[in-house]
C-alpha cells in the first residue's frame, strides 16, 4: 500500500539508481518511518516541553498586557464601542510569527549536520530509505514541532479575535499563512543544516536568510526611493498663484501642471512582498476603510494598506488644494487614489515557496549517496 | 540469495580525499560462507574501502560488486543485501533499544509486525532483552556495540561488513560475537571484518586481506594451514632441550620469552617434533603456537616494509 511517486532524477543528478528507487522516490511508509524517528527523538527531550510552557507563558503574557493597556484606553472613551480589537489582534499575530521566525529555524537548522556529527545520518543513509525521504521526513517533523508551538498560540489569537473590529475570515488566512510561513523557515533550516557542517554555522545562516527576508529587503526599498523617483510633468489641482495667504476665503483652485518629482513605488514594492509580515497582512480580506484601519492602529491591516498602495503607485493627478478645508476636499476634481485589488502575498509565498525548494532540493542532493566529495570536516559515519 | 556473482569482489579499487590516497588500489575477495578478515595498521584505508562496498562512498576508480551488485550504479539493490556496522556510530539516544530495531527495519520497508518479530529475536541474539526498553543511551559501550551490530542484521543481509565489531566488548560477548559470526557464515553469508584483535581474526576468520597504506599487500587463508609458522617450545631443562635440537638437527631460534621456536607445517609436524622430542626424554613442558597465524603475517610484513 505504498504511494510511490517517481519523479525524474534532478537535472545535475550523476547516474541515478536504475534498480529500485531513485533519489526522489517518496513513499508514505519512508516519510512516517523518518518523521517518527525525529519527532519521537525531539518529544522525548525535556527542553521541549519547558519550551512550549514558556511560549504559552510569553505569549499569553504579551496577549494580557495588550489587552490591558488598550482596556484602560477604551474605558477612558466608552462611547468608542471596541476601536482597539484590531490593535490587540494584530499586535499578538505579530508576535507570535516575530517568535515563531526566532523558534523555526532552531527546530531544523541543525537538524542533518546534528545528525552526521552524532554519528546517526549515515545509519539512516545506507537503508532503503531514498535521500528525498529523510529530508521530507525531517522537515514534517520540523513543521509539526512549528505546528506545535502556534497551537498553542491560537487560544491567545482567538481571544484577541473576540475583542472585535477583526473580520473573523482574517483568523482562517492568518492561520493558514502562519502555519506555511513556518514551514518555509524550518525547510531554509533544513536547506542550511545540509550545506554546513557546523550546527552553529546553519543557524545563523538561517537567521540571515529569514532576516534579509524581513528586514533587509524592506531597507533596500527605502533606500530606492531617490532611484525610483523620477521628475515627471503632473496634473496639479493647485492654488492660483494670485491668491493671497491672508485671506479667509479659500482659494479657487485651479489645474496647472507641474514638474515634480514622482515616487514610482510600482517598481520596488515586490521587495516588500517576500516579507513574512508582509505575506501574513496581505493574505487577510481587504478591509473597506483605511482611515477607520489606521485610527484604530491595526498593525496588520496597516501593513497590508501600505504595500497595497506601494503596488499601485503614484496617482496621475495630484491634489494640493485639499489642505485647505472640507468644502475645497468636497469640490476637488482629483479622484482619491484607490489601493490595487492585485494581492501582493502570492508573489512574496511564491518567493518563499521557492527558497523552501530550494532548501529541500539542496538538502537531498547533500544525502545522495555514494558521496563523490564530503562536506569540509565531515565524517561519512 | 546466493549467486555466482555473489560475495564480494573489489578490483583495483581507488579512493581519495585531496591529495590524501586513502585507497590507492585495494583487489578485495570475500567469499559466501566464509568469514573474510581485513588487516591493516591505523590509518591503512580499511575504514574507507568498507565505506565504499556500504555504498556511502563513490569510488575513484575499480569496480565494486557487493552480492553482485555495484553500489554505485545499482545503490538500492546492494544497500538491500548489505548489513553495515560502522567503526564509530551514534545511535538515537532517546530510543530504547527495541525502537531502535523496529525503527531501523521500518526504514528497510519490514512491516511493522515483522519489523517487531524481528527486533525480538535480534535483541535475544545479542543479548540485550533485559535492556530492550531502557533507553538507548544508558547501554554501556559493548552494549551499543551489539545493539550496532543487531542493527546491522536487521533486514537479513547476504553480506556483512563489520567495521572492528569487538572494540568495547567483554570477553563473554566476544565469544557470542565469534560464535554468531560462524554461524552467519555457516548459512551461507558473506562476512568481512576488520579488526585490531588478531588472535580474534584468528578463530573467527577463513581468510585474510592484509592492506597497507592504501594496497592490498597479501591475502591468505587462515584455515589452510600448510603454510609454515611458528611454534614455541618450552622445556623444563633448556640446555637438554637446545642439545637435543642441535643433535636432530632440527631449525630452531632462541626466544626472548623463554624457550625456542621452531618453524613447523602444520599440526602432524608438531606431534611428529613432540613425539620425538619425548622419546628422547626432553623434558618437554609445551609446545604451542607462537602467536596467531594472522599475527605472523602481519608482523612478517611490517617487517618487509621496515
Amino acid at each position: 500500500m505504498s504511494v510511490t511517486v517517481e519523479t525524474p532524477a534532478a537535472p545535475d543528478a550523476g547516474p541515478a539508481a536504475p534498480a529500485g528507487r531513485g533519489t526522489w522516490a517518496v513513499s508514505f511508509e519512508g516519510l512516517r518511518t523518518v518523521a517518527r524517528l525525529e519527532l519521537r527523538q525531539r518529544i522525548r527531550s525535556t527542553r521541549w516541553k519547558t519550551a512550549l510552557v514558556v511560549w504559552f507563558l510569553v505569549i499569553g503574557g504579551i496577549t494580557l498586557l495588550t489587552t490591558g493597556a488598550f482596556s484602560t484606553m477604551t474605558s477612558a472613551y466608552p462611547q468608542d464601542e471596541d476601536p482597539y480589537g484590531g490593535t490587540i489582534y494584530s499586535i499578538v499575530v505579530c508576535f507570535v510569527l516575530f517568535l515563531g521566525l526566532l523558534v523555526a529555524p532552531t527546530l531544523s537548522a541543525a537538524s542533518i549536520n546534528g545528525d552526521r556529527n552524532a554519528g546517526t545520518l549515515a545509519t539512516l543513509q545506507v537503508t532503503l530509505l531514498s535521500p528525498a525521504e529523510i529530508v521530507l521526513g525531517k522537515l514534517l517533523a520540523a513543521w509539526a514541532a512549528a505546528l506545535a508551538f502556534l497551537v498553542v498560540s491560537v487560544p491567545f489569537i482567538l481571544w484577541a479575535l473576540l475583542a472585535g473590529g477583526v473580520d473573523p475570515l482574517s483568523l482562517v488566512t492568518t492561520l493558514l499563512m502562519l502555519a506555511v510561513v513556518l514551514g518555509v523557515v524550518c525547510a531554509i533550516g533544513l536547506g542550511f543544516s545540509a550545506l554546513v557542517s557546523k550546527t552553529s554555522g546553519s543557524a545563523v545562516l538561517t537567521y540571515l536568510t529569514i532576516g534579509s527576508l524581513t528586514v533587509v529587503l524592506p531597507i533596500v526599498f527605502g533606500l530606492l526611493v531617490p532611484v525610483t523617483t523620477t521628475e515627471e510633468e503632473v496634473r496639479v489641482w493647485n492654488v492660483p498663484p494670485t491668491y493671497s495667504w491672508e485671506d479667509t476665503e479659500p482659494p479657487a483652485c485651479e489645474w496647472t501642471t507641474e514638474r515634480i518629482g514622482v515616487w514610482h513605488s510600482e517598481r520596488t514594492w515586490w521587495l516588500l512582498a517576500p516579507n513574512p509580515f508582509v505575506v501574513v497582512a496581505d493574505a487577510q480580506p481587504l478591509g473597506d476603510d483605511p482611515e477607520q484601519m489606521a485610527e484604530e492602529a491595526n498593525i496588520l491591516a496597516m501593513l497590508q494598506y501600505g504595500v497595497r498602495y506601494a503596488r499601485t503607485g503614484p496617482a496621475p493627478e495630484q491634489d494640493y488644494c485639499s489642505w485647505y478645508g472640507e468644502d475645497a476636499a468636497a469640490a476637488s476634481p482629483v479622484e482619491e487614489v484607490e489601493p490595487t485589488d492585485a494581492l501582493v502575498w502570492p508573489w512574496g509565498l511564491g518567493l518563499q515557496l521557492l527558497l523552501a525548494a530550494g532548501g529541500v532540493v539542496i538538502a537531498v542532493n547533500r544525502l545522495r549517496i555514494p558521496y563523490d566529495t564530503l562536506p569540509r570536516d565531515t565524517r561519512v559515519a | 540469495m546466493v549467486t555466482d556473482s555473489g560475495g564480494i569482489r573489489a578490483d583495483g579499487v581507488r579512493r581519495s580525499f585531496g591529495t590524501v590516497h586513502a585507497v590507492a588500489d585495494v583487489d578485495l575477495v570475500a567469499e559466501p560462507g566464509r568469514v573474510t578478515a581485513l588487516i591493516g595498521p591505523n590509518g591503512s584505508g580499511k575504514t574507507t574501502l568498507l565505506l565504499m562496498l556500504a555504498g556511502l562512498l563513490r569510488p575513484d576508480g575499480g569496480t565494486v560488486r557487493v552480492a553482485g551488485f555495484d553500489p554505485v550504479t545499482e545503490s538500492y539493490a546492494a544497500r538491500a543485501r548489505t548489513g553495515w556496522m560502522p567503526d564509530v556510530f551514534g545511535t538515537w539516544d532517546s530510543l530504547t533499544a527495541r525502537e531502535v530495531l523496529t525503527t531501523v527495519a521500518a526504514a528497510y520497508r519490514l512491516d511493522r509486525a515483522a519489523g517487531e518479530a524481528r527486533a525480538s529475536e535480534l535483541l535475544a541474539l545479542v543479548h540485550l532483552q533485559d535492556l530492550a526498553d531502557a533507553p538507548a543511551h544508558v547501554l554501556s559501550r559493548g552494549q551499543k556495540q551489539r545493539l550496532g551490530l543487531a542493527r546491522a542484521l536487521v533486514h537479513d543481509p547476504d553480506v556483512l561488513l563489520l567495521d572492528e565489531p569487538a572494540s568495547g566488548l567483554d570477553p563473554r560477548s566476544r565469544v557470542d560475537l565469534r560464535v554468531l559470526v560462524r554461524d552467519l557464515a555457516a548459512s551461507g553469508k558473506t562476512i568481512l571484518v576488520s579488526s585490531h584483535v588478531l588472535t580474534e581474526l584468528d578463530e573467527m576468520a577463513d581468510d585474510a586481506v592484509f592492506i597497507s597504506k592504501g594496497r592490498t599487500v597479501a591475502t591468505q587463508s587462515v584455515t589452510g594451514g600448510d603454510e609454515p609458522r611458528q611454534w614455541r617450545m618450552l622445556a623444563l631443562d633448556p640446555a637438554a632441550l637446545i642439545a637435543w635440537l642441535e643433535s636432530s638437527e632440527t631449525a630452531y631460534e632462541p626466544d626472548p620469552t623463554g624457550g625456542v621456536l621452531v618453524d613447523l607445517r602444520g599440526e602432524a609436524a608438531a606431534a611428529a617434533l613432540l613425539r620425538s622430542a619425548v622419546e628422547a626424554d626432553v623434558p618437554v613442558v609445551s609446545l604451542a603456537p607462537a602467536g596467531g597465524v594472522l599475527e605472523q603475517t602481519y608482523l612478517a610484513l611490517e617487517e618487509e616494509r621496515r
